[in-house]
């Protein structure tokens, strides 16, 4: 039988193709929530879904979009902020 | 659109930054310039703003003489720094070795050999003053 606490759902479940060409079950942390909009609270494109250390180790450029705003509002509010600051 | 036209660029990494637009390419894109780098940009990543600069060239020069008097940010891009190519120096790693591996099979091998060793000291020492030149011009 397996650990216990592996039978609790509070690990992801990943099945992984072994270099033996046996299919296995991996258990592994589960990822965060989306990254959302700070104003629309809707889902961010171009900002990736994984745990910190992960992402730790990409790039600047590959974390967030290099727009001003970029990381915490949608492209929409983006615009609309900047509308609103030139005036 | 026309040319003139101050702008906001609403997408992008200049996204907030005050444009002028320089050229009009076609009813979509035109060509910016000013507090943003220069290029082309659709017409629908741009907010046009109450003010309009008389432009004739449209070089960057003249465009950042008149955001300058409007008071508003302009982006200069800094040239390349040049590096002169360090020089190869294959003349003297190549040409020790073989001397080396040479000595020791002569020195092991019979008289036969001997023969080859003769032809090979002389080369010896035209190579290492042509080494010692390279360093001093160097």
């Amino acid at each position: 039988m397996v650990n216990g606490s592996k039978k609790s759902r509070s690990q992801r479940r990943v099945t992984v193709k072994t270099p033996g060409n046996r299919i296995v079950t991996h258990y592994r942390k589960r990822k965060p929530s989306h990254t959302v909009c700070g104003t629309c609270s809707a889902k961010l494109n171009g900002v990736p879904r994984d745990i910190p250390s992960v992402i730790g180790k990409m790039n600047k450029s590959q974390r967030v979009p290099s727009r001003p705003f970029g990381g915490n509002l949608c492209t929409r509010c983006t615009r609309r902020e900047i509308i609103a600051r030139s005036q | 659109m026309e040319k003139g036209q101050v702008c906001v660029k609403l997408a992008g990494r200049d996204a907030g930054n005050k444009c002028v637009i320089v050229e009009v390419i076609d009813k979509n894109f035109v060509t910016v310039d000013g507090g943003v780098r220069r290029k082309r940009c659709n017409i629908d990543h741009l907010y046009p703003i109450n003010l309009k600069l008389d432009i004739k060239s449209g070089s960057h020069e003249e465009i950042a003489a008149a955001f300058k008097a409007q008071n508003l940010m302009v982006w200069e891009t800094k040239p390349k720094e040049q590096k002169p190519k360090p020089i190869p120096k294959r003349v003297e790693k190549s040409k020790p070795k073989p001397k080396k591996a040479a000595d020791k099979k002569t020195a092991k091998k019979s008289t036969k050999k001997a023969d080859k060793k003769s032809e090979e000291k002389p080369a010896k020492v035209e190579a290492k003053p042509a080494a010692k030149e390279t360093k001093k011009e160097e």
